[in-house]
């Protein structure tokens, strides 16, 4: 209860709050913000580190509840710890290993490139009806043909290999660092690549000169050692913050409220335990959704004839990518179609699947994966814990992205959640507990 | 009581690590001590071992308070349950123009119990009559308690239940004695 003394000046009632809750109230407020400030200078500051500390504070509550129930079996907590992080680390192992050997290395992503720049032409000039000679092209290239031949060869800028990368192909053509030759079929994409673009030859060497195009071969590529010194420095943290968060068992929590004012004791434990279990369970639901929609769009994916390396590497990324409500569908779309576009000698479990008509199937596929999402997934996983204004989830990805790039991107959301579901809780017991 | 006693007394008694020794002993150490012993006196923790008052008082809070400060108050939803560890605390129902006092709470005593079973709201405020120490024990920790440790949170289940039965005899028996 504030203390208020009660003066008479002039004959009139003063109520002056006493020196010593002033100056409490002064202390607390200026506490406070420095806090605040601190910790936004802070994250600004360390945003290489956010994405590691998030993600094992992300891991660390998704296994608590599993640390509960180790512990509620008889598991001593600090077996229960070891056995978790001795699971996570095996685990984070694999996934990168596994994903290692998925992610294209400098061969794969030439020939990706060249076919996927043969393939897109190819289907474009289909698609448009210009593909032989004397053909006048369909209805929509009569109208929009000028503006999508411009659109077109941009795309083609980004995708041509350059004069260094050429010849790059060129040496794993015959078999070049231990490599497998380059396939017949891609070496005859390029030369058709090279033959189209003959004409573009003056864009090529523009692009050069700007330094246009990743410069493959041309850079000696950085130390192995250093690279991968570099990362673990950066990421050795997700480890730690795991394990410090799964041992802390409350002290963290303890402290701070050991800060706050007594008036406001009970509130911030109920505060406190409401976000904390609301996040938990949609930090949960989501890690548990998207890797359902992941595994749903891997196993689609592989079912209309992707190889299973890139509809590993698709699914996983829109899985993850899903955790962003509408962007996730989007990702999905416009990777798979771009593998469909390339898509070659299609051998889908279903028959009348073909390289042709791959692009639908893959819209089919994001439509099935979309209502599994949203009838089956969603209710039963997340539940209707929390939604965001459409708006809220746009500005929140293009500030994300904007502060901290790719990982701004994906954190954007489940910040915004946090940070929702904090504040409501926060107004509602403070309602409760009439102190506003 | 002897026993936590006992039990400090040979902590006390032990070689002191150089390091870990000045860290733990006098500050974390000897402080959860000094919580288990105010626990174990506290009929809701009574049939605790004291291995399982050590897990009860890692989740305790320790608050302080000054003369005329408010634990809580009638009508906010309760979360916690103080003990008093030192300090004397009254127990009233305030009204339009003074208040009633229900109870006085001595070192040992504890309040505010309902809390531990749902966030109805309190039916009466506690004010600390002079400088107050307490222990508060919060609900959600014994709902995960029953998690981890179900055998615990037993045993602090089952004696919350008879302390609740006795208060209602008690109401009981003071109505019925009214009614005669």
């Amino acid at each position: 209860m504030p203390e208020i003394i009660h003066e008479r000046r002039n004959n009139q009632p003063v109520h002056r709050v006493s020196t010593r809750i002033l100056t409490r109230r002064i202390i607390f407020t200026v506490t406070a913000a420095v806090a605040v400030l601190t910790i936004i200078g802070l994250v600004w500051a360390l945003s290489p580190i956010v994405l590691p500390f998030i993600i094992g504070t992300l891991f660390a509550y998704i296994c608590t509840p599993l640390l509960n129930i180790l512990t509620r079996r008889g598991i001593p907590r600090g077996a229960g710890i070891l056995l978790l992080f001795a699971v996570f680390f095996i685990a984070v192992t694999l996934i990168v290993n596994q994903l290692g050997s998925f992610i294209p290395d400098e061969r794969d992503r030439l020939v990706l490139r060249t076919r996927f720049q043969f393939k897109l032409n190819e289907r474009y000039q289909q698609y448009m009806g210009i593909g032989a000679p004397g053909q006048k092209g369909t209805f929509v290239y009569q109208y929009l043909g000028t503006d999508l031949d411009e659109f077109m060869e941009n795309i083609n800028g980004m995708l041509r290999l350059n004069k260094d990368e050429q010849e790059l192909f060129l040496k794993y053509r015959e078999g070049y660092k231990g490599r497998p030759p380059i396939r017949d079929q891609y070496y005859e994409y390029f030369q058709k690549n090279i033959e189209r673009l003959s004409a573009a030859e003056e864009h090529i060497s523009a692009d050069r000169d700007k330094g246009g195009g990743a410069a493959i071969g041309v850079q000696p590529p950085p130390s192995r050692l250093s690279s991968m010194m570099a990362g673990i420095k950066i990421w050795i943290i997700t480890p730690l913050v795991f394990l410090f968060l799964l041992i802390d068992d409350g002290e963290i929590k303890r402290f701070f409220i050991g800060l706050v004012p007594n008036r406001y004791f009970e509130v911030s434990l109920a505060v406190f335990d409401k976000v904390n279990k609301a996040i938990g369970n949609y930090l949960r639901g989501i890690l548990i959704e998207c890797s359902l929609v992941a595994t749903a769009y891997i196993f689609l994916f592989t079912l209309i004839g992707f190889e299973i390396k890139m509809a590993v590497l698709i699914g996983l990324f829109a899985g993850l990518a899903n955790a962003i409500p509408l962007l996730g569908l989007g990702i999905a779309m416009v990777s798979g179609s771009a593998y469909a576009l390339i898509a070659e000698n299609v051998t889908s479990v279903l028959p009348f699947i073909t390289a042709d008509n791959m692009i639908l199937a893959v819209a089919g596929c994001v439509l099935i994966v979309m209502m599994m999402d949203n009838g089956i997934f969603q209710p039963f996983v997340v539940g209707g814990a929390v939604k965001l204004h459409p708006l809220a989830v746009f500005i929140g990805i293009i500030g994300g992205s904007m502060m901290f790039g790719f990982a701004g991107l994906i954190l954007a959301i489940p910040t915004i959640v946090v940070v929702k579901e904090m504040v409501f809780t926060l107004f509602s017991e403070l309602k409760d507990y009439y102190i506003i | 009581m002897a026993n936590v006693m006992t039990d400090q007394a040979d902590n006390i008694n032990k070689p002191v690590n150089p390091f870990w020794g000045s860290i733990a002993s006098k500050f974390k150490f000897a402080r959860a001590i000094d919580n288990a012993e105010v626990l174990k006196l506290c009929p809701i923790f009574t049939h605790l071992s004291n291995k399982e008052l050590k897990k009860v008082s890692a989740l305790i809070y320790e608050r302080s308070y000054q003369a005329g400060e408010y634990l809580f108050e009638k009508g906010q939803p309760g979360t916690a349950m103080f003990i008093i560890k030192t300090g004397l605390v009254k127990v009233i129902v305030p009204g339009h123009e003074s208040e009633a006092e229900l109870a006085t709470i001595y070192p040992e005593d504890f309040l505010g119990e309902l809390a531990l079973l749902d966030d109805t709201p309190r039916s009466a405020s506690a004010k600390a009559s002079e400088k107050t120490e307490a222990l508060a024990f919060f609900r959600e920790d014994l709902s995960e308690l029953v998690d981890t440790y179900p055998a615990i949170a037993v045993k602090i289940m089952r004696d919350l239940a008879i302390i609740i039965g006795h208060r209602l005899k008690a109401s009981n028996e003071l109505l019925m004695s009214r009614g005669q």
